[in-house]
């Protein structure tokens, strides 16, 4: 369960991030290739704070899990 | 701790300079695309981060451009505005070499903004009506030739077509897979500590966290296979994290998100090995036959990591640049002013990972510890 969680939230990251642009683009105006693509950088900036934040969120869940355990060992 | 204050310092320094540093000037398309020899013709300039308005000692130079020995300078030209220049060009009569078509590369001279270039800007068709025998085969061609080239002054990245701005990706997509690298290099490297001396469990280990020196009764055999195992983890997240960013990348630059380019083919089935390594891991109750596979597995990844990543691409025609080179290292695709941002980018990306696999290794052992009291 938990980790079908994990990937619900991968995926939603990789469709925010490829679509969401997509979704932007009006016609003949392109969000991601406009004002010289910068927005193509910002996007991988976006999905790697995301991915490390991601990494760093799902230690310390497991951190809260250990400290219940110790804390009831006491 | 030093060098957790090392990879914030460069990575402040790597956001601020990579993303505020301005591109060179760059044309970005010409109008009209094609022209016949023998008229005159305005062709309209578009550039990118140029300013033809501002004024300079030495004037504005226009070239269109075929070889050292072929060149064709306007002949007057009128400034629209910072972005648009409209020149014209009295085309020459006969085509070099008696050729049909060529290609020519349009460039701009700016004193202040430097020299720009835009290959194969103009397709040039020979028209035959107006074809002159007799002619020597360069008469009209211009003998204004390219010369005393001004370079932009300052700190700035190169201009190219097609990736633009997206050139800053070089400092946040690329050390994702050096990070990657010198990750799983350690990770190997615990494995072959661990298969040296697997129940190595009596040695006192002093380690320091957080600026402490604590004493803690680690097994070195146990600590050697846990720091294997949070290297491989954290490679793995930043391998992830690189052909993502590598997806969105392509996909505003080569098209589309998966070209089967190698270098994503293999890279895709270099991450397919190393997961393997965690199914490998979790699928033994026996924690210290699962320690010894995972160690033995580890080093035939990294094995075959090398010729993935590094020989095989090299082989094949790739979409990415400098596949034939040394990738990351050419000449060709990073000038001195993008090496200034890349190797602190290199160093500081890799630092944060080592950190994140640190608070990795710190849980396990915690973790371990608790195990071990129950």
């Amino acid at each position: 369960m938990k980790k079908y969680k994990a990937y619900r939230l991968i995926t939603f990251i990789v469709f925010l991030a490829i679509s969401l642009p997509a979704a932007l683009a009006e016609g003949n105006r392109d969000f991601m290739r406009e004002t010289g693509k910068i927005n193509v950088v910002v996007a991988v900036i976006l999905v790697i704070f995301l991915g490390i934040v991601w990494y760093l969120f799902r230690l310390e869940r497991k951190l809260t899990k250990l400290e219940h355990q110790t804390k009831d060992d006491q | 701790m030093w060098w957790k204050i090392l990879s914030v310092v460069l990575l402040v320094y790597v956001f601020l300079t990579g993303l505020l540093v301005p591109l060179k000037s760059g044309i970005e398309t010409v109008e009209p695309a094609a022209a016949h020899t023998g008229r005159e013709i305005t062709i309209r300039f578009y550039g990118y981060n140029t300013f033809f308005e501002k004024s300079a000692e030495s004037p504005i130079r226009v070239w269109l451009y075929y070889d050292s020995q072929y060149a064709l300078s306007a002949s007057s030209f009128t400034v629209v505005n910072d972005t648009i220049l409209d020149a014209r060009f009295n085309m020459p009569v006969n085509l070099p070499e008696g050729k049909q078509t060529v290609y020519l590369n349009a460039i701009i001279d700016h004193p202040i903004a430097g020299a720009s270039l835009l290959p194969a800007a103009i397709e040039l068709n020979q028209d035959s009506s107006g074809m002159v025998a007799g002619l020597p085969l360069d008469a009209a061609w211009t003998t204004t030739p390219v010369e005393t080239l001004h370079l932009q002054k300052g700190f700035s990245f190169p201009y190219q077509n097609v990736i633009y701005e997206s050139i800053r990706n070089t400092y946040f997509h690329v050390p994702m897979w050096f990070v990657l690298l010198f990750l799983f290099c350690a990770s190997v490297w615990y494995s072959l500590l661990y298969l040296a001396n697997p129940s190595d469990s009596s040695i006192i280990r002093k380690l320091k966290v957080a600026g402490r020196t604590l004493t803690y009764m680690v097994p070195a055999g146990q600590e050697n296979d846990r720091r294997a195992a949070a290297y491989a983890e954290t490679g793995l997240l930043f391998g992830i994290l690189g052909l993502l960013t590598g997806m969105i990348w392509a996909n505003y630059t080569w098209g589309k998100p998966w070209s089967n380019d190698i270098k994503q083919l293999m890279t895709a089935v270099a991450l397919l090995i190393y997961l393997a390594y965690f199914i490998l891991r979790s699928s033994f109750d026996e924690p210290e036959k699962s320690a010894r596979l995972a160690a033995v597995y580890n080093i035939f990844a990294f094995a075959s990591l090398i010729p993935l990543l590094y020989i095989v691409p090299r082989m094949f025609a790739s979409l990415h640049p400098g596949a034939t080179g040394n990738p990351a290292f050419g000449t060709q695709d990073l000038d001195n002013t993008m090496r200034a941002v890349f190797y602190p980018a290199i160093i500081g990306w890799t630092l944060l990972g080592f950190w994140i696999a640190n608070l990795r290794i710190r849980y396990q052992r915690l973790f371990d510890r608790a195990m071990d009291l129950h």
